[in-house]
């Protein structure tokens, strides 16, 4: 699928757009702050993609700027310059760009930017949102379905977990608001999550069962921080469920079909 | 024997071209480990050195009657025996140190730097060439030793041999502790960041691609 209308950079800006309830809804409500987060986030992020064009003959794409909108959303409160600038450097490049760009790197470089924040400089705060972000979420993750860039799997395998895991023993309902808007800008990423369909499944339902085991027993920790290590945890095992995916499946032919 | 300027290349080429550390990427289990302050890396760095070399020299005297059946356990032994030697020492005259550094200088026995070196080069050629070579390739490991331990101390708590350097934000001054440095993930990112900047400058110690892209690239324009 070389020639048709599905390069990278298509899927990038249908996911771009896809996020785009979330985003308008943020910056609604947190007026120039929010704007002049994105603003840096956004410039950092391209600046790293400008560099590695020139230096290495990467093309550059527009999915710096999903990063920069995870990064503005998610990063710690009133951090400074130079620590955001720091993070976000180390995310893109560490986490993307040398790997030769978006589409072959193993973990989102989001998630690696919030990780290094948070574990660099536990001191700061981490964000609260109003209610009507997190809904948002449910119309982003619809869009990403319908446009077909986000994993139905994904959504869906953390969706029963975790609303399963509510209705049986009524879990911790302080997590949920952000943990939806993890969901959707960090774990149902295209890139670095499950890529078989019995592995979608699985790693959604890693991710919900992370977060609802470290929302049960990490003291202290506020949703964002939880949920951001569930997401980095359970893109780090994505390998691993499509490896049993797709050892469930060779066992299910042998079965089937006979041979050794 | 050989001529000086041999000697001279043996003892340098483990340095920069070929560092046993970043090249070959032998020993980094402690080089992780005991990075967190410049005054732990000195020691573990000098240890090795001294270990290394002194190992290096005793296997070669006695190479032409190692059976080869044995070797490796012959080799570790007297690796063992002096790394004990190196510890006691420590404990008598560093104590601080030596508990900063805990077991990871009894584990050089098995730091698979020193069994390299000795099983591929001690083995095989005389007593002043292999101590030469060792002691090469200790100065190779305490290089990139001390220059890990250098950034992670700095960054992590604006140190430098305990004093400090960066004035410190809760006491007035404009640094804040970057903690990650201190913990053993940033001490692969150094690592991972050395060794991509030294097979940018020096494109020959970069190994070949697993993979050769395809012929017609279209993709991704």
């Amino acid at each position: 699928m070389i020639r048709g209308l599905w390069d990278r950079e298509m899927v990038a800006l249908l996911l771009l757009a896809a996020l785009m309830p979330m985003a308008l809804v943020w910056i609604w409500f947190g007026g120039a702050g929010a704007v002049g987060r994105l603003g840096l986030a956004l410039i950092v992020s391209g600046a790293w993609h400008l560099i590695f064009m020139l230096a290495r003959a990467q093309p550059p794409s527009f999915a710096g700027a999903i990063t920069a909108l995870a990064v503005a959303m998610l990063a710690p409160e009133d951090m400074g310059l130079v620590r955001i600038v720091l993070g976000i450097s180390f995310g893109a490049v560490f986490g993307e760009l040398v790997f030769g760009g978006w589409g072959r790197n193993v973990l989102n470089p989001a998630t690696v930017t919030l990780a290094f924040l948070g574990f660099g400089f536990p001191t700061f705060a981490w964000p609260d949102f109003v209610l009507p972000v997190a809904w948002a979420a449910i119309p982003a993750a619809g869009l990403g379905v319908l446009f077909g860039v986000m994993p139905f799997g994904i959504l869906a395998g953390a969706a029963l977990v975790g609303g399963g895991t509510a209705l049986l023993a009524g879990g911790p309902d302080w997590v949920v608001p952000a943990a939806a808007m993890v969901l959707v800008l960090l774990v149902a990423d295209p890139v670095a999550s499950a890529s078989t369909a019995l592995g979608r499944w699985l790693n959604g339902a890693l991710y919900a069962a992370l977060v609802l085991l470290f929302a049960s027993g990490w003291e202290g920790a506020s949703p964002v921080q939880l949920c951001v290590a569930a997401a980095l945890l359970a893109s780090l095992a994505a390998p691993l469920l499509d490896d049993i995916a797709i050892a469930l499946w060779t066992l299910q032919r042998r079965r089937r079909h006979g041979g050794s | 024997m050989a001529a000086p300027g041999s000697f001279w290349r043996t003892l340098t080429a483990p340095l920069l071209r070929e560092n046993p550390v970043t090249l070959q990427i032998l020993g980094i289990c402690s080089a992780l480990a005991v990075t967190t302050s410049l005054a732990t890396a000195l020691t573990m760095a000098a240890s090795l050195t001294v270990v290394l070399t002194l190992a290096a020299g005793l296997i070669s005297l006695i190479r032409r009657h190692i059976p080869d059946t044995i070797r490796l356990i012959l080799q570790i032994v007297i690796i063992a025996s002096l790394v004990i030697v190196i510890d006691q020492i420590l404990q008598a005259y560093f104590f601080e140190i030596s508990r900063a550094l805990s077991v990871f200088v009894g584990l050089i026995t098995t730091n698979c730097l020193v069994l390299g070196r000795t099983e591929t080069f001690a083995r095989h050629n005389p007593p002043v060439p292999s101590m030469v070579d060792a002691f090469g390739n200790g100065l190779g490991y305490s290089l990139v030793l001390i220059f890990i331990g250098c950034v992670r101390e700095v960054f992590g708590k604006g140190e430098l041999m305990g004093r400090q350097v960066l004035p410190l934000a809760e006491q007035g001054g404009w640094f804040t502790p970057l903690s990650l440095m201190l913990l053993a993930p940033s001490g692969f990112f150094l690592l991972g960041g050395l060794v991509w900047a030294l097979r940018t400058l020096m494109p020959e110690q970069a190994e070949a691609p697993d993979f050769a892209p395809p012929e017609h690239r279209e993709a991704a324009e």
